[in-house]
Formats: structure tokens, sequence, C-alpha cells
């Protein structure tokens, strides 16, 4: 077994890691617990960011609008007072900084690797200031908690999140038989229900219909933020009877009684546990960690471990991690930047996140240079985590993240913005040569491609030397 | 409006996209042409884009929608006030509309929509490259696509050493290109190597280092590269944003903000294209249009039928192509949707027959698997 191992399963070894003994075990036993946060600076709640995100709509809306309506330039200088004082500016990059630390020095990488799976896999898209204040928190108090627990679990958990149903838009939707449907003749958001359906649980494969979308989303209505002049849409989520279609509902052939809120507990129980929504799920895991396109015979162990266990995501994350380590020396995959920019932090002792200090933020100025680095280097590798396109979230495929620009980019980034972040104690040719050694079989001749450079420290020199090195065949892949 | 199911060609003809014609296309121009794509993400609304005047049945279902003033087409369809530059275009017979269009998909899916408006194809994902790769490897087009995004859009897999611009804020040394090349050499992975031989081959101006947040910068220098004689023949745009669940809006909304990003990359194409503009085409794609009537958020939901935006001096002129289907509640798709009575893809084809100077039959046989396409190139390009 060859040491990409570490490197495909988690973030490859750091100069502090010891080469663990049996590799095996060493990922499998990191995947029982849930890790605390390592991160020294501020950790806030989703619940103090969503009031934060509610004072930044509120001010904006209710009043910097209405204020400044015939003076632009006032009214941006009053908004930019307001993104200040709201951290509107700054809570994402802190949320930056959780993930990185965590994944650059947490003791237990492989189940960090399995929490950026599940923050993709039921992701939250670029949508109103949901990334400026409540993606970050919601990957940490809604998905985190919920990866030793049942997928089960974590759909009914994600789905009456309230970052989810105000990504997307079920608060929008009333049914047209309700108390509100009938007196305000709105009607259905099917948003919400469709993605259920389609990107979380069982993928147009089950073959649903439209009619199955409109009846899902009949039984979702009510599922809502409670609204307050004040709080405007952040308000907590609940179930409003007032808007629940009422009546039985049918999805994909199954009848649900008229049941008001626990009908939801109930049709997502089917969908979590549906056998395709088990073949889908467990492809997308081998897929993020084996191979594009895995094999009949790399998913089918997670299938029957996804089986025996009733969906046990601590026993679905070892079949997986069995199949990459079964499949490790023979398959190949491409990782997305955002997991090769963590790998290349881990492995090479990078100066990124910034401390704790330095992240931390009074709300009287813009974030600093160095509070916005991270973030802007995720930006410009072209993966900025909490800011997918859709609500599909990032693509796996190696085909979505090779073009010439993005190859360019990790050009860019491993040359000229890397050098920066060499500590200045590791700025030597055998820190770089022991940090090889510790992570690839052919560190010689990664050594022998760096040996035509001058050994200088200057960051161009360590630009030319990261530049080649990080962007090698074996580096991009594993 | 009147809004029975009708035709709006001039002469009356009710056969235009139903019959097909035989490709007149003068080979012997050898006069470079462009096709630039405007992907238009999350569902554009062709009836907030063109719309329909004075149908009192769309005034009910969109109270919160209306466009209190619109530019005017004809007599029956209206522009989207934001779309400035295609009106003035409209004037000089350089810009024209399908409405009434979609790819056939009716799953109202963004994933799926988006994967068949860049695939062609009737299954979702089952094609790996689109339909403008292959329509440009099916015409001996190698090397000229250019995709304005940072990864390379599905539209233009299926034809090698594509190129895109989104350049990095520094640059990056050409030894270190070379070096990485060499080291490529032995690996199997072809995909990673033709793009390093792109890379390799871009133009100088293309390596500088610019700020890709502009889009007027990305366009500007987008423009120069298809002037350029020897540049690239093909061009994509990407924007998203249509996907207005809540607060679209009218003449300002959510919508309207979308419409204005799509104006600008034309205007400024329009400016600094100069004689090349006449020798373009311009067209937009979307997965889907939007139900007819307002959601609860005063948006819409994923619909059907939509409108294609189209510029440029390739065109005939100024018309709203449409057998339109009417918006009576039994006239619309599925009682909800906008209908689609021309299949987009027909406008695709015929579009790269003109600015590839091949056979529309051809073509159709070699991208969209012999589909049942008609040929419009006649009606929609000057020839």
């Amino acid at each position: 077994m060859s040491l990409n191992f570490y490197r495909r399963v988690a973030f490859g070894l750091s100069p502090q890691d010891k080469l663990p003994q049996e590799p095996l075990s060493w990922a499998l036993n990191q995947l029982n617990t849930v890790p605390d946060f390592l991160w020294k600076g501020s950790i806030p709640t989703e619940k103090e960011l969503r009031k934060k995100y509610g004072e930044w709509v509120y001010g904006d809306r209710e009043v910097l609008r209405k204020k400044f309506k015939n003076d632009k330039n006032a009214y941006r200088q009053a908004k930019d007072e307001l993104r200040i004082k709201t951290g509107e500016r700054y809570f994402e990059l802190n949320e930056h900084a959780i993930r990185h630390y965590q994944t650059k020095y947490g003791a237990q990488p492989v189940f960090e690797r399995f929490w950026l799976f599940w923050g993709n896999h039921f992701a939250i898209s670029e949508k109103d200031f949901l990334a400026e204040f409540s993606t970050g928190p919601y990957q940490r108090e809604v998905i985190r908690p919920n990866m030793v627990n049942t997928f089960e679990d974590m759909v009914q958990a994600v789905t009456t999140s309230w970052c989810m149903i105000h990504h997307l838009d079920n608060s929008e939707s009333v049914g047209p038989n309700s108390k509100r449907g009938i007196e305000s003749r709105d009607t259905i958001n099917e948003n919400h229900a469709r993605e259920l359906l389609e990107l979380h649980t069982v993928s147009p494969s089950a073959g649903y219909t439209q009619e199955d979308v409109i009846q899902l989303a009949y039984i979702m209505t009510g599922w809502s933020h409670k609204w307050s002049r004040k709080t405007l849409e952040t308000g907590d989520v609940w179930f409003d009877q007032e808007k629940h279609q009422k009546g039985d509902k049918n999805v994909l052939g199954k009848k649900y009684k008229n049941d008001a809120k626990r009908e939801l507990a109930k049709v997502i129980h089917d969908l979590a546990t549906h056998p395709i929504c088990i073949k889908f799920v467990s492809t997308k895991l081998c897929r993020h960690f084996i191979s594009d396109e895995p094999t009949e015979e790399m998913i089918n162990p997670v299938i029957e471990a996804w089986n025996k266990s009733n969906g046990n995501l601590i026993e679905i994350h070892k079949a997986v991690i069995k199949q990459a380590f079964k499949y490790n020396d023979t398959s190949h995959k491409f990782h997305p930047p955002e997991i090769w920019l963590m790998q290349l932090s881990r492995m090479f002792d990078l100066d990124i996140p910034p401390s704790a200090e330095k992240m931390n933020y009074a709300f009287k100025s813009k974030p600093t240079g160095r509070q916005e680095q991270l973030s802007w280097i995720l930006h410009e590798i072209g993966n900025s985590p909490y800011r997918a396109k859709q609500p599909n979230g990032w693509s796996d495929f190696e085909v979505d993240w090779v073009s010439p620009e993005l190859l360019l980019r990790r050009f860019w980034f491993a040359s000229v913005e890397l050098p920066y972040l060499v500590k200045s104690q590791n700025r030597s040719h055998s820190f770089i040569l022991r940090c090889l050694k510790n992570n690839f079989e052919d560190h010689e001749n990664m050594a022998s491609l760096i040996h035509q450079f001058r050994f200088g420290t200057t960051d161009k020199d360590l630009g030319r030397q990261y530049g080649i090195i990080c962007n090698l065949p074996g580096v991009l892949k594993v | 409006m009147n809004c029975t199911r009708r035709n709006f060609l001039i002469g009356g003809s009710t056969t235009l996209f139903l019959s097909g014609f035989f490709p007149k296309i003068s080979f012997a121009s050898m006069q470079k042409k462009n096709l630039i794509i405007i992907s238009l993400r999350g569902g554009m609304d062709g009836l907030t884009a063109v719309p329909v005047i004075g149908d009192k049945r769309l005034k009910k279902l969109r109270k919160k929608l209306i466009l209190e003033d619109v530019l005017k087409l004809n007599s029956d369809f209206g522009l989207h006030p934001k779309l400035e530059i295609f009106h003035q275009l409209w004037k000089e017979d350089k810009a024209a509309f399908v409405h009434a269009t979609n790819i056939p998909y009716t799953g109202r899916s963004h994933f799926d929509g988006q994967n068949l408006m860049e695939t062609g194809a009737h299954i979702p994902y089952k094609e790996k490259t689109g339909w403008l790769g292959r329509g440009l490897l099916a015409s001996d087009i190698v090397g000229k696509g250019l995709a304005i995004s940072l990864p390379m859009p599905l539209l233009l897999r299926g034809v090698p050493q594509n190129n895109n611009f989104f350049p990095s804020p520094d640059f990056v040394e050409t030894k270190l290109i070379d070096q990485i090349y060499d080291e490529f050499k032995g690996d199997h992975n072809e995909l990673i190597k033709s793009t390093l031989d792109t890379i390799r081959q871009r133009p100088l101006s293309m390596q500088i280092a610019t700020d890709s947040e502009d889009r007027k910068k990305l366009a500007l220098e987008a423009a120069k590269q298809l002037k350029d004689q020897s540049g690239p023949r093909v061009a994509v745009f990407e924007l998203d944003g249509f996907d207005t669940h809540a607060a679209q809006g009218g003449v300002d909304g959510a919508h309207a903000d979308e419409l204005e990003e799509v104006n600008e990359i034309v205007k400024i194409l329009y400016e600094n294209l100069g004689k090349a503009f006449d020798n373009t085409f311009i067209l937009t794609l979307t997965e889907f249009g939007r139900t007819i009537k307002q959601n609860g958020g005063y948006g819409t939901e994923h619909g059907y039928g939509s409108a294609i935006l189209m510029a440029g001096g390739l065109l005939k002129k100024s018309q709203v192509y449409t057998d339109w289907p009417g918006l009576k509640k039994k006239e619309l798709f599925e009682g909800r949707d906008l209908n689609s009575t021309i299949d987009s893809r027909a406008v695709y084809n015929s579009a790269m027959s003109i600015c590839f100077n091949k056979d529309p039959e051809f073509l159709r046989r070699e991208v969209f698997w012999g589909d049942d396409l008609p040929n419009l190139t006649e009606e929609l390009f000057k020839i």
C-alpha cells in the first residue's frame, strides 16, 4: 500500500504526524466519534449568526433603503458601515478558518474528509446572505453531529434546518387548500421538494414524476421560518399548520395520510431508506474517495454495509474506507482544488489559516488582508466551499476541474502565493525533502526535480520549487 | 394580444418551422464567422425578456411581475427595458428572437435541464460531450473554442484543445508550465495533457493577469480574440442567477438584473467586434422557461417554454420567430407553462451550419443523432 492512501482518505501527513503502523485501522478508528473543533478563536452558534443575518437584512432593507431613498452615495456608505457592524464581511472568513484548521491539525482527518463530503452532498449554494452568515454554522451544527447517526437522521435534520429551508424557498410554499392558501391564493414552491428527491435522496433514477414532486411539496408545506417585522426571514423553523395542504398525499406510489407535521418524517424515512437512494449515495461516496466512475464491485460492499446497519453512517463510512484501501493502488482520483489546498497545507505546514488572535474581529473596520487571505485563495483557485453555484454542490468529477484556467490557478497558487505561506523555520531544502519523504514513495525523483534550482529560500526560489512539486501528476491525483 | 395559436410570420406563412429548406450555403466565403453562446443558467423567463403585449390572462396571473413599460418590437411583442442593446440592433435588422421554444425536456430540474441544454441529448447525463463540441469536431474546427469561465463548460466538451479565459491574479512563469508539461508526458491522463497543450499555445494577450470579476474586461478580451482572423471561432459566456423563485420583480427585479448582464456582454461585443460583428451570431441558451403564474414569493417556478435572444450581422432580419401556442390554460404545457413549439436545437443546428460552413443535414446527423430538426438557415440567416 502506498503512502498516497493518507491523501486519498485524508490530507496527507504533516511534519508532526507519525507514520501510522496500520494504515487501515488508523483510518477506521477515526470514524466512531465526532471530534471537537480545535479552533481557538470564536465559534459562534448558528442561532447567533442568524441573529446577525437578521440585523443585516433588517438594517439594509427596512432602515437604510428607506432613510436614504434619494441619496445613493450616503446609502452606499451607510451600507458599508452596516456590513462592518454586523460582520457581513467577516463571518465567512472565520468559518473558512475553523474548517481549514480542523483539516490541518485534526487528529481525525478521515472524519473531516467525510464532513466535507456531506456538507457538499447537502450543499447550500450561493444565495442571499447564506454564505456570509449561515452556511458555515449549518455545516458545523447540522451536518457534523449527524455523522455518527443514520443517514435518515441527517436528512431529517437537514430538511428542517433554517439554512436549507431558506436556501430552497420552502417558507414560500403554501398549500393551495390550506387556510392561508384559500385566503391569499398563494400556492406551493416546489424547489425544496424537488431537490430533496433529486439531490438529497433518491435521485432522478428513481423515476419520480412531476406529480410526485407536487405531492411531496404538499407534504412539506408549513415547514417554514417564523416571520416577524423585526427578524424578517431569520426566525426559527416551525411547522405552520395554516400553510399546510390538507388531505392525503401520494409520493412514489405510497399513500401518506393527512397527518400534519408528522407527514414529513414519514416520507423522509421512506426516501432515505429507498434502495435507489442507498445506491445513489453509496456511488457518490465511492466517487469521492475512489474513482470518478466507481464500479459495481467498488460500490456493492458499501450498499451491503448500509443495509446491514440500517443506514448507520459510522458503518457506511468504514465500508467506504475499506474500499478506498482495497483500490488504493489501482484507481486514481483527481481532487478538487480545496482538498488539494488542504493537503498542501497539512503536508508542508503552510501558514494558513492565521492564528485565532489574528482572526479576532472588533466589528469596527473592514477585515484585514490577512483575515481575508485563505478565503481569497479558495476563491481564486475556483473552489470557495460555501459558494457552490447550484444546489448540487461542487462537482466530484475530474473533467469539471481541468481547464486551462483552473490548472493555471493551481500553478499560480503554488508558484506565486504559496511561498508567502512558508513559515520562516521551514524555509529550507531539508524541510521540503522531509515533507516529500513523509508523503511520497518517489520522493527522490521529486527531489531531483528541484535540484536544478538554486536551493535558495527567497520567495522566488521557493515559488519555483513548490510550483513544480505541487503540480506533479502524482500530487494532483492520488 | 389575442391569445390564440397563431404564427407571426411575414406574409402569413405558417410553414416556417414546419418544412425544411435545402441550404444554399456559399462555401466560397472564407471570412471567419463567430458563434457566441451565452448560457443563462437557472431558467430564463421568456415572458419577462420578450413579453407578449396586452395579454389579459398574463396580467391577471402575474400581478406583481408585470413590466410597466417595455420596448416595442412589434404589435404583439415587447422587449424588457434592460435589453436595450437588442432593441437598438433590432432597428438595424441585427437582433431577433425565437419564442415559445425549448430543448425537448420537460422535467423541470435545473441540473438535468442544463445537462441537456449543453449535450443536446434526451436523457440527462447520458452524453458526456456538448453539442457545440461535437459540432466543432464534425466541422474539423479544433482549438477554436473559447470559454469565458473558470471551468470548461460541458457545452464545449467533445473537441480537444479548447481554451478558457478567466485570468489569475498574477502571472505564471512559462518555464514552470513547460516543466509541468514535461512531467505529464509519461502520464496517461489525456485530458490534462491536452489542456496543458492549450495553455502553452495561448496568445500573449491571454497571459496577462487581470481582474476576472470584471465581466467587461473579459468580454472585451473575448471580442479582441474573436476579431482576430486566426483567433477563436466560438465563445461561450456563462451567466447564472435566473432562478427567481422569489422577488422576481418587473423592470427592476432580480430577473431584470440578470438581463442587464446579458445586455452588457452583447453591448461590449457589439462595440468592440467592429466589422467582425457582421460575421457574428450571438444566441442564448437556457434550460427552461418559468411558470406563467407567479408563486407565493412573487417569483415563478420552473417551467418549460422560453425564448432565445439572438444578435449579430449574420441574422437575416429583425423578427420574433414563433409558432405562438397561446396562454389559455388548455394551451399551456401541463396547464401551467408556456409551451414549446420549436425545438431549440433546430436553432443551434442551423447556427452551427452557418458559422461553421457545414451542411445542416450533415450536422444534424453528426451532432443530434439525426433527430427531426427543421433546417432554419434560410429563415434566420443571410445566405
